[in-house]
């Protein structure tokens, strides 16, 4: 094989048809050329090939090309070419652009769900720990209307003028008109009596008349008041009681360290008493909420005596039996069965009764008295490097908790993310490498 | 290498720039025309009529620019239009240091890659549109059929060095500047693209002598 070589490289040949070289570079290697066969059979090849490529020439310009260009211009003349220059954001790389915006979006959606994931874990925390102070509190949960105002009483629908209830607007005081206590208080007559006319109707009328004779109605009512001290509204609370004939059923006081402190009680007080009780009650401070209703036990009562009369009926008649008649032994051990049974449901319908008309004696009236809120002037305020350390340990904290956020999140969205991945790659693949081969045709 | 004024060496072909000399056409309003980046600073300061001489001057070239590279006749004309309008909203940042012509073909460089991917986009999922060819005005359709083709069978930067070199006559330097690449890659690539396009066209390639005591003898 024979191999020559050269001093100059073909780039360089090339480069001197192309005027490419300086005077002396043109020089030595045009000097080459002259003497070189080769180079020159490779520069007339370069020349030959550069003129036949010229040969593909284009059409002239069409002549309307200006006339769009044209308003472009007139916008532009006057130096008011920096408004316009706005709209060429594709001349500043678009795939960078988009890029760094994916990035940032990215970024963005991060730290966002990092946050949601922090912020959710706290207020459920919260939640629940508030949920944990509202259940310590339900001491008597069955009897209190604490928190009713956009609860409504769990009891059966009373008469629409028997039921008040109503939600102090902030700062003003309570004063409800007292229509239904009136009515109460009218309506109610003393237990024993009313025991008596059930016990007198028993042998001359049937228990439906019993009823309508007079309406029994179970009294309750709900204040919150918010106090300033609530020693003193306590002190005054057993005051009022002592005055009002009342008692207090239940009585809790929750004192929570750097907490407002707060009492709920249950109060019974006798029905014709109530509406004097109530303004009492107000008179201990700022009333926030107020609720008042009245249960119709009438027929319930009725039912109750109208059963108790029965079951003394078949009492006297067993006894009867057992006196009057003889018979096999078991035959009277069945009779004594039989009236002791009697004899227990009647004891039973007994104390419900008695509750029962208790409830219509005394009213019950559901308290929640809370303390006002003071600031606490602390006599040691933490000095300005410890508020620094504090805010310090504060904000790693909380930036530890994003990140374990994002971490969590990641963690959540990475398998649906895996997924949809699997499902989306070979028609990505697919669209990408069709991309591709069009991108290099085009 | 010269690289002082690598314009004035080039050979002007029939559609490359048509008035600039920088010294012998007079303008609209009397006065001697101003170089290329002159008019563009003018421009830039407000001359609209500046920018009308430029237009005149690029109109043609930047026209054969796309039209060698895109086979629709429409879609080159508006992608000229497209490369002036964005050479009227980027006058205030022109910097007379950089060749104006750089700096048009550097922006019709972004238009067409632009163009290029949204076309792509567009047929990787609606298909690939049909393209007529047009007869030129000055060559047949064979010959544009033939260049084409021959074209298209280069590497993309080869073809973009090669059509850089012959038909817009930018300099190596030039080129190396528009499409950010060295000097020597150019000088290699513009060289290995004619060596292809020689045999695509069918004459025989050019041998290729051995330069290895090349170095030597310049170093």
């Amino acid at each position: 094989m024979i191999t020559t070589t050269h001093p100059v490289s073909p780039e360089d040949v090339m480069a001197l048809a192309d005027g490419e070289l300086s005077g002396a570079e043109a020089a030595a290697v045009a000097a080459h050329v002259a003497e070189c066969a080769e180079c020159s059979s490779l520069a007339a090849q370069l020349a030959a090939t550069s003129a036949a490529f010229a040969k593909w020439t284009v059409p002239d310009a069409p002549a309307g090309l200006y006339a769009s260009v044209a308003t472009h211009v007139a916008d532009a003349g006057g130096g008011k070419q920096g408004s316009l220059f706005g709209r060429t954001a594709f001349l500043r790389g678009p795939r960078w652009s988009v890029a760094q915006m994916s990035a940032v979006a990215a970024v963005l959606l991060l730290v966002a769900a990092g946050l949601t994931m922090h912020y959710r874990s706290r207020s459920s925390s919260a939640l629940s720990s508030a949920q944990m102070i509202d259940g310590s509190s339900l001491i008597d949960p069955g009897n209190s209307t604490r928190g009713s105002a956009s609860r409504p009483v769990p009891a059966p629908p009373p008469p629409p003028s028997e039921s008040l209830h109503y939600k102090a607007p902030q700062g003003d005081q309570v004063a409800v008109p007292a229509q239904g206590l009136a009515m109460a208080t009218l309506a109610a007559p003393s237990a024993r009596a009313r025991k008596s006319d059930a016990l007198d109707a028993k042998s001359t009328s049937p228990a439906p008349q019993v009823a309508s004779a007079s309406p029994m109605i179970a009294r309750t009512a709900s204040l919150t008041i918010v106090v300033k001290d609530l020693t003193a509204a306590r002190s005054s609370l057993d005051s009022i009681l002592a005055r009002r004939h009342g008692y207090s059923a239940q009585l809790s006081v929750f004192t929570p360290e750097n907490l407002l402190q707060s009492a709920q009680a249950s109060l019974r007080v006798p029905v014709g008493e109530l509406a004097f009780a109530i303004g009492d009650l107000k008179t201990l401070g700022h009333v926030e909420n107020e609720i008042q209703s009245g249960e119709e036990v009438t027929q319930q009562h009725a039912d109750l005596v109208a059963r108790l009369q029965n079951s003394r009926e078949t009492e006297q008649r067993l006894r009867a039996i057992l006196e009057q008649r003889t018979g096999k032994i078991e035959d009277v051990l069945q009779v004594e069965e039989e009236i002791a049974r009697v004899r227990g449901e009647i004891e039973q319908m007994e104390a419900d009764q008695e509750v029962l008309e208790h409830r219509v004696d005394f009213a019950t009236i559901d308290l929640r008295l809370t303390e006002q809120y003071r600031e606490q002037l602390e006599p040691q305020s933490a000095t300005v490097s410890m508020q620094i350390r504090n805010a310090f340990v504060t904000g790693l904290r909380h930036a530890g908790a994003t990140l374990l956020g994002i971490l969590l999140f990641l963690e959540e969205a990475v398998p649906t993310v895996l997924i949809w991945l699997a499902i989306l790659a070979v028609p990505g693949f697919l669209f990408w490498r069709r991309y591709r081969r069009l991108s290099a045709k085009i | 290498m010269d690289q002082t004024n690598p314009a004035a060496n080039s050979i002007p072909s029939e559609d490359s720039i048509p008035m600039n000399d920088g010294t012998s056409a007079v303008d609209g309003q009397g006065e001697a025309l101003q170089s290329d980046e002159q008019l563009m600073l003018a421009f830039a300061a407000g001359r609209t009529d500046a920018f009308t001489v430029l237009f005149e001057r690029y109109k043609q070239p930047l026209f054969g620019f796309f039209r060698r590279r895109i086979a629709d006749p429409a879609q080159a004309e508006e992608l000229t239009q497209e490369t002036f309008i964005a050479i009227l909203r980027s006058a205030p940042r022109y910097q007379p240091s950089a060749l104006f012509r750089t700096f048009l073909y550097a922006i019709a460089l972004r238009v067409l890659r632009a163009h290029r991917r949204k076309a792509a986009f567009r047929a990787t999922f609606f298909g690939e549109q049909p393209v007529g060819h047009e007869p030129a005005g000055n060559s047949d359709l064979v010959v544009d059929l033939l260049m084409r083709e021959a074209i298209a069978r280069l590497d993309r930067i080869d073809r973009e060095v090669l059509l850089l070199r012959e038909f817009e006559k930018l300099s190596y330097t030039e080129i190396a500047e528009v499409l950010a690449l060295p000097l020597n890659t150019v000088r290699s690539r513009l060289f290995r693209a004619r060596s292809a396009l020689h045999d695509l066209l069918g004459a025989p390639a050019p041998s290729k002598p051995s330069s290895a005591p090349a170095a030597e003898v310049r170093a």
